[in-house]
């Protein structure tokens, strides 16, 4: 009798561009869902130039990077429903692709068909502000950072939930808490002063706050630089690597 | 790959959750899946099959005991034994914005299928499957059946060398189910062991070589379908519709199972004759046929609740 023999090692990140490949055919076919991420930006975009033109590259700046940062919520969204909707966990893991593919996969899927706003975003910046090139390759590298660190908290986040229901309400707060609230349309400056270490810690205004200072937008100490850039950067890992680890550690639920 | 397609040994579960009693799913359930078997567990809702489905297919901690796939411990070395298996989830659904071609090829692809092969399975699997039709519409737009269809066709075009299935045909019409036993049985030739649950009793008999039935986490029988209506106690049921009332009449000549008014007697072929005699004496009427599964089943599952 001939037996058939599995054909794919398990080696570390198999599948990922497959995997990513179907997010993106899957995001792809929702292309109303694509403008939706422009909604909350566009909108305080305009309040701002209606309300205080001299703001808008900050705005700008902040739009960037709120939309990578939502690509989070995003991430948090459909790893909950195809967990729970559709078992793809179940389909997916139970198999050669590694779950860090399967993180992967999905977080850069969604963040390839989700890139455009952020793009033409960041036309309307070089334009508006305007950015250095040094300047935009910053903002590049932090909006890259803001986005591993809001996928890798988004899956990590989609794993504690059992109803999709519960999951738009706290996906909401959470992403809306630190992405509008925070200090990220905004100069750091109109944010109450011993409150500020908080935000610096936070990613998406840790972010905006860097680039903010290097605009003249902000004034930072090197304290808070360091605190803002080391922030980012520990955070972005941590969360990264506890991601990689929860993803595995996850496939065998108890 | 060395041993059996799957061993279990003492395998427990028990769910433990903040504020609520713990839940023993499974207290002890051994079984061996020979290669190229395939083998369905029968149980009622809530018996433990999918448990076992779960923890043998590596997505689900077992309490205590052991599974071997393959020769590899799922609890120990999972991701050695997942290339050899693919699951077809219960209540699973494909990617409703993807066409059931795409679902077959971007999942083959993500199991490391080289592109030719993937196109070539994914375009045989739908074939198979009877999904053509309907190869290029998002999923979405497709019926319950349909869907279930292309999760079952994204799993069998793996030929992985051990399939579970959790309730592959639920909502499926005749044909369909058809469709998919043909399917299950050419791959076992070709050298996949499936494990299978269904509720569906023919589906169990025509398809499986060998049968569990499970009941509150244990294994209350196994053999094949043959073995199991055996244990029955005859070959034939006399259905007699209004018999209740007369069953000590009948008691002699086999099992007796009242429901209602109505009365079923297990009887075999050589005791078929006294049986009709008091039928027509007592100027009743009966239907007689062979015993089936379900028989089996009913009276595995029932003599086990009565025990309680």
């Amino acid at each position: 009798m001939k037996t058939s023999t599995p054909l794919a090692p398990s080696r570390a990140f198999a599948g990922t561009a497959a995997f990513l490949w179907t997010e993106v055919l899957v995001q792809g076919n929702e292309r109303m869902a694509m403008l939706t991420s422009m909604v909350v930006p566009g909108i305080i975009l305009v309040f701002v130039e209606i309300l205080n033109p001299a703001l808008i590259g900050v705005a700008l700046v902040g739009a960037i990077l709120f939309s990578t940062f939502t690509m989070g919520q995003r991430v948090l969204n459909e790893a909950a429903y195809l967990r729970i909707d559709h078992k793809a966990n179940d389909l997916y893991l139970a198999g050669p692709m590694t779950p860090e593919a399967y993180f992967l996969g999905m977080s850069v899927g969604i963040m390839i068909i989700y890139l455009a706003p952020t793009v033409f975003l960041g036309v309307l910046a070089v334009v508006v502000v305007p950015l250095s090139l040094g300047t935009g390759l910053l903002l590049f590298a932090l909006a890259a950072a803001v986005w591993l660190f809001a996928a890798s908290t988004g899956y990590i986040f989609s794993t504690f939930f059992l109803d999709n229901r519960a999951i738009w309400a706290y996906s909401s707060l959470f992403f809306n808490v630190f992405g509008v609230l925070a200090p990220v349309f905004y100069p750091l400056g109109l944010f109450p002063s011993a409150l500020r270490p908080i935000v610096l810690l936070m990613p998406p205004s840790a972010a905006a706050a860097l680039v903010q200072s290097v605009i003249g937008a902000a004034t930072l100490a090197p304290w808070q630089t360091a605190l803002a850039a080391g922030g980012l950067v520990a955070e972005t890992v941590a969360v990264f690597v506890f991601a990689i680890y929860w993803a595995r550690r996850t496939v065998m639920a108890d | 790959m060395s041993g059996e397609a799957l061993r279990s040994v003492d395998l427990r579960k028990i769910y433990q959750s903040r504020g609520t009693p713990p839940v023993e799913a499974l207290t002890g359930v051994s079984m061996e899946v020979h290669r190229g078997e395939r083998v369905a567990l029968l149980g009622r809702n809530g018996a433990g099959k999918t448990t076992f489905l779960k923890i043998a297919s590596t997505l689900l901690r077992p309490t205590s005991g052991s599974v071997e796939v393959f020769g590899f411990d799922i609890a120990r070395s999972p991701e050695k034994a997942r290339p050899y298996i693919a699951v077809v989830p219960q209540e699973g659904k494909p990617f409703f914005h993807l066409t059931p071609r795409e679902q077959i090829y971007t999942y083959l692809r993500a199991r490391g299928f080289a592109r030719e092969t993937a196109k070539a399975r994914t375009e045989e699997s739908l074939e198979r499957m009877g999904l053509n039709e309907f190869a290029d519409r998002l999923s979405v737009t497709l019926s319950g059946g349909q869907r279930q269809r292309t999760m079952v066709a994204t799993v069998i075009a793996t030929e992985a060398p051990l399939l579970f299935l959790d309730e592959p045909t639920i909502g499926m019409d005749p044909f369909a189910r058809r469709e998919v036993w043909s399917s299950l049985r050419s791959l076992t030739q070709k050298g996949s062991t499936i494990l299978l649950t269904t509720h569906y009793l023919d589906e169990a008999e025509v398809l499986s070589n060998r049968l569990y039935i499970v009941e509150r986490g244990a294994v209350l029988s196994a053999g094949t379908a043959e073995e199991l209506k055996a244990s029955v106690g005859g070959t034939l049921k006399v259905l007699i519709p209004s018999g209740a009332v007369q069953v000590e009449q009948f008691r002699s000549f086999g099992t007796c199972v009242t429901d209602g008014l109505s009365l079923t007697v297990i009887v075999n072929p050589h005791t078929l004759g006294d049986v009709m005699e008091i039928v027509e004496r007592s100027e009743m009427t009966a239907t007689v046929g062979p015993v089936t599964l379900e028989e089996a089943f009913l009276r595995a599952v029932g003599r086990s609740i009565n025990e309680d």
